[in-house]
């Protein structure tokens, strides 16, 4: 297209101020009003309103419009919104740049009205000369898999794995541990309803396994993972197990074993056996053998005979999914040694009080001696103070913490256990302030901590003696004696570094999975097609992590659902006639998406592969004939751009 | 206006009746959770009616300023998809529109009545250009602003109102025909002979998404909401720090001088039964310190304190942001504000005791006292159901079935709930439920309709 050919709409917004307080709006229009190819220059209150878009949209057919700038806010908003307006009009939505005149103009210098308005009108000549030089893009269309795989067997990814199958969509589900349900089967009972932690899985196990559309693979581990939005391939690695038959087959052989291995089931409370079997309900029903712990292989053939198989192998399976749900969920958070009287006897986490009370059926004993006064620690692991930027702690609040805590407080003073609270903010929010009034109706008594003088935890004959400077009594220094300090743990992430390399998923400074944005999309990442659900991605309880985890649901859904799916046309193609297979782009591309093809009459060249490519532009910059473009980001758009925002500009 | 109103308005004429039209789902409320679950529906490929009962969608999130603890600017992040949802090809809008009364004929299959209200504008006409905003002579309080500015009889609900066109409030209309003569279209779209509506859907599905309301501060009548003049609710904070504030400038209500001295007091509304609301809000400790934040800001030399009870930033990132507001300078003083004192200067005397102090009875002064309201429930969903009953808790909010296993499943099968109808909760979480409780429903329609 030639330069008089072109007929270009400048839109400047005023962001209802938050542009025009530091950027005089109507002189950046002023200034690129005479550019080559501006037919109309416009400055618009709020450029993504509906009524600026049909503004937009009437003035590209009026004056016969072949190419949109807008400069407002970051493209990462409303580049979309934008492109749609224009396709609207009837445009390819590719003639359109987005120039961000907010974020790096506007709140970036709010000093200088002057200087902002100066770097506007570079950025806004830059975004003219790019369309200038744009050519029309056609999204590249993919069809897509009517299959998600959903990774992490706790109660999101069943969640996840129950709403998809119930639409039909064919589901995979892989958990790393030999047993589904992840953390909740180990609560004894949860808040609101009370109900047991590990029928809150059973119930969601017993629906998904009825279905003939899920496949579930315990054991097992992502292996390889390659793709896009709608067409990922994975590889899923399964564990060999050892034990061929359920567990009430072999329960009374299993129970001659040793007990010898710490529990995790029970955070190291009690001891198990080299097979095992976590809790009553779970699932599989097939129990595994823990080859690694075990040191005598003979006695287990010679007790279980054909019950046991020693030759299994691992297995492999290849999966095509069209999206994928990363439910990885959270670890309690593990005291340091010492940490708030961590080690001495008497001395046990949140979980692990669960667990005691799980262990005595709801009543709480501890080595067998009756519990009458119990002192809960609140913030242990969380709202923790940097001392050093290398340090890594918890800074976040763990959420969940303070409302489980004052459930279990209540159950215990039902059986007449007198329960102190050792608090920095009671965090007892909506309507879970109903438990924290119920608590201190029934004569729970709360004592408010300063971080900087946490309390101390000493042994005292067969008690536990807490000191504390109580900040609602005047800062009086207490002691109590208690029988069990319960140091109410917050959430960490589980580590899975492998299965982030894998996934291309990044995490936070809390080191929690980061969401493309918080507030409107806090399921998605920033890899298309990749979900994340429940606890992996912030602390919650177990009604969030099941609302988040349906919500991850509806958005692999929105994806696998359909038929055929439009990626981003923004790739590297290369043109064979400039090409002089150098490979060097070959050498560098990180997505494997540059191979060599044999082009009719030309011969052999790169090709990129449109599927693999993530539009990086690392090709481009190492190719030395520049026969490798970026389409959307030609060098010659670059240089263009460059040059035009050089420009002199005179206010 | 509530329904029941137009029905006693016997002078604009019959109601039209108008065919049944069928649709996948219903969704009430175009708030975020709403817009939120109406986009996934449609994306997923069925058919959806949203119901907004406001002449624009946006809910109560287009009116804030900034949102915690990212700083987002509200409209730029609502406004889109606003839009998007407006221009979806799967999802129609019945806005300026009520639900009068749902019955649920089997699994899949629920027929609703739905009141169009009549805007008095023809909307295939209207531009938005506001010619009739500016010749109407009546200006009366805006609910935009709650209050803090004027609109007139006429008006275009906001600057990023979706869809942008004129709406006539006939409760302050004098019938001069200004604006009609002021109308630039051929012939003028204001049009006085249009009538209300109903529209009578069959939908295989119901997402409830109709929100909640803010708490009325006079009813706390130690704090003298609406009799001191510089004792304001937060949201009219919100309103004058956000980017379409009204003047510009933060200004206390007396003289119009800005406040170099003001207080927070949390839980007004919640934590409290002597006003019946036990429960926490949930959103006010963090809009609190994000208000705090942007006063900072915006008047440098001003002094902000916030008196609370337990400051509950629980969510993502917002403890962190409670510690910088912390550092910034924001003081926080633990203690519930138990009287307000008027001085002749307009300024204002808070009396509270300074629990991590001693516990002493302390009284100190300020110039604006804003009042951080909590969140109540819009109960009148509950009363459309003929025949079933759709529950609700002690409060108000509707009641999930089944907390621990299906958070967003109502008491009728079919009927899902999302966002602040079922209870207070801030932006992402009600983003999250809004995703949840389309998910639900298509589950839901696949299995009744035995797509599966």
């Amino acid at each position: 297209m030639s330069e008089e050919e072109l007929r270009i709409g400048v839109y400047v917004c005023h962001c209802g101020g938050n542009i025009s307080d530091y950027v005089d709006v109507k002189k950046v229009v002023e200034a690129i009003k005479g550019e080559p190819g501006v037919v109309v220059a416009k400055d618009v209150m709020f450029a993504c309103s509906d009524s600026s878009q049909n503004e937009i949209i009437n003035d590209v057919k009026e004056h016969n419009l072949n190419r949109v700038v807008v400069a407002s806010c970051s493209p990462k908003l409303h580049e979309l919104t934008f492109r749609e307006t224009v396709k609207r009009a009837g445009l390819n939505p590719y003639l359109y740049y987005h120039a961000n005149i907010r974020e790096h103009v506007s709140w970036a210098h709010t000093d200088t009205r002057e200087g902002a308005t100066e770097k506007a009108i570079r950025h806004v000549r830059a975004a003219i000369a790019y369309v200038r030089n744009a050519k029309p893009l056609e999204p590249i269309r993919q069809k897509t898999m009517h299959a998600v795989l959903v990774i992490g067997g706790g109660i999101a990814g069943l969640r996840a794995a129950l709403d998809l199958s119930r639409t039909g969509l064919n589901v995979y589900l892989v958990e790393r541990s030999p047993f589904l349900g992840g953390r909740t089967p180990q609560l004894y009972r949860v808040y609101p309803d009370g109900r047991r932690g590990a029928d809150i899985v059973k119930d969601l196990v017993s629906e998904l396994i009825r279905r003939d559309n899920v496949a579930i693979y315990t054991n097992a581990e992502i292996k390889s993972f390659s793709g896009y939005i709608g067409n990922f391939e994975v590889e899923v690695e399964i564990k060999p197990r050892y034990i061929k038959v359920p567990y009430d087959e072999i329960k009374e052989k299993i129970k001659e074993l040793p007990d010898e291995i710490p529990d995790e089931f029970n955070y190291g409370l009690t001891k198990r056996k080299v097979i095992y079997y976590p809790y009553e309900g779970a699932f599989p029903r097939i129990p595994v053998l823990d080859l690694d712990h075990c040191s005598d292989v003979e006695t287990i053939k010679e007790l279980l005979g054909d019950a046991v198989d020693l030759e299994q192998k691992p297995e492999t399976v290849k999966l095509k999914v069209g999206a994928v749900i990363v439910a990885t969920g959270f670890d309690p958070y593990e005291p340091k040694e010492g940490e708030f009287g961590y080690g001495r006897q008497g001395v046990v986490t949140l979980p692990q009080l669960h667990r005691l009370m799980d262990l005595g059926n709801g009543e709480l004993k501890l080595n067998g001696r009756e519990i009458r006064d119990v002192a809960f620690v609140y913030c242990v692991g969380s709202r923790q103070k940097k001392s050093s930027e290398e340090e890594e702690v918890n800074e976040y609040c763990s959420r969940y913490c303070c409302n489980a805590a004052m459930y279990i407080s209540s159950l215990l003073m039902e059986q007449g256990i007198r329960t102190y609270h050792i608090f920095r903010d009671i965090r007892t929010y909506g309507r879970h302030e109903r438990m924290y009034d119920e608590v201190s109706r029934k004569g729970g008594i709360f004592i408010k901590y300063n971080e900087d003088e946490p309390p101390e935890i000493e042994e005292e004959g067969d008690k536990l003696l807490l000191k504390v400077k109580d900040l609602l009594t005047a800062g009086e220094q207490l002691e109590i004696p208690v029988d069990l300090v319960v140091l109410v743990t917050g959430m960490v992430p589980r580590k899975t570094p492998e299965l982030d390399e894998l996934l291309r998923i990044s995490r936070g400074r809390d080191r929690f999975y980061v969401e493309v944005h918080p507030k409107l999309r806090p399921v998605e990442t920033a890899i298309g097609g990749i979900f994340i659900a429940g606890a992996c991605q912030a602390p919650r309880d177990i009604c969030e992590t099941l609302s988040s985890a349906s919500a991850a649901a509806s958005k692999a859904a929105t994806v696998t659902l359909r038929d055929v799916i439009e990626l981003e046309p923004f790739k590297a193609e290369v043109d064979p006639n400039i090409c002089d297979l150098s490979k060097k782009c070959i050498e560098i591309c990180p997505y494997e998406a540059i191979e060599i093809k044999n082009y009719e009459g030309i011969g052999e060249k790169a090709w990129v592969n449109k599927a693999k490519c993530m539009g990086c532009g690392a090709c481009v910059a190492v190719c030395p004939t520049e026969a490798i473009q970026l389409n959307g980001l030609t060098n010659e758009q670059i240089r263009a751009m460059i040059e035009a925002a050089g420009k002199e500009v005179i206010i | 206006m509530s329904v029941k109103s137009w029905y006693e308005r016997k002078y604009y004429g019959e109601i039209e009746d108008l065919p049944e039209e069928e649709y996948d789902v219903l969704v009430i409320g175009g708030g975020i959770a709403g817009i939120q679950a109406a986009l996934d529906l449609g994306d997923m490929g069925f058919k959806v009616v949203l119901v907004e009962k406001e002449p624009s969608i946006g809910g109560f999130m287009y009116k804030l300023s900034k949102t915690f603890p990212t700083m987002d600017c509200a409209s730029c992040i609502a406004t889109p998809r606003m839009a998007q949802v407006f221009h979806h090809p799967m999802i129609d809008l019945l806005i300026y529109s009520e639900v009068e009364e749902i019955e649920k004929k089997g699994e899949g299959d629920f027929r609703v009545k739905v009141l169009e209200k009549p805007r008095f504008v023809d909307s295939s006409r209207c531009t938005g250009c506001g010619q009739c905003e500016l010749a109407c002579p009546v200006i009366v309080p805006h609910e935009y602003d709650w209050g803090l500015a004027g609109r007139k009889a006429v008006y275009i609900p906001f600057d990023t109102a979706v869809p942008r066109i004129a709406v006539v409030d006939l409760d302050h209309c004098i019938y001069c025909g200004q604006c009609e003569r002021a109308c630039p279209t051929e012939p003028p779209s204001i049009d006085f002979t249009q009538v209300p509506k109903i529209h009578h859907l069959k939908v295989g599905a119901i997402i409830i998404a109709t929100g909640f309301h803010l708490f009325d501060a006079r009813l706390k009548e130690n704090y003298h909401f609406g009799e001191y003049p510089n004792v304001i609710h937060a949201m009219h904070m919100d309103r004058l720090l956000a980017p379409t504030r009204p003047y510009h400038a933060i200004l206390r209500p007396s003289d119009g001088k800005e406040p170099n001295n003001i207080a927070y007091i949390l839980c007004v509304g919640s934590r409290d039964k002597t006003v019946n609301n036990p429960n926490c809000s949930q959103i006010c400790c963090m809009y609190s310190i994000k208000q705090a934040q942007l006063i900072m800001g915006a008047l440098p030399l001003a002094d902000v304190t916030i008196y609370y009870i337990d400051i509950r930033a629980f969510g993502k990132a917002f403890e962190e942001f409670y510690q910088q507001a912390k550092d910034m300078g924001i003081m926080l003083v633990k203690g519930r504000v138990a009287k307000i004192e008027q001085k002749e200067n307009g300024d204002l005397i808070v009396w509270y005791e300074d629990i991590e102090n001693g516990g002493k009875l302390c009284k100190a002064e300020h110039d604006l006292v804003v009042l951080s309201v909590g969140l109540l429930p819009n109960k009148e969903i509950a009363n459309v159901f003929k025949g079933q009953k759709l529950e609700v808790d002690d409060v108000g909010w509707i009641k999930p079935v089944d907390e621990n296993a299906n958070p967003v499943e109502t008491s009728i099968r079919g009927v899902f709930a999302a966002g602040t109808a079922l209870g207070p909760k801030d932006i992402p979480d009600s983003v999250i439920e809004g995703g949840a409780a389309a998910m639900q429903c298509a589950a839901y329609l696949s299995e009744v309709r035995g797509r599966h």
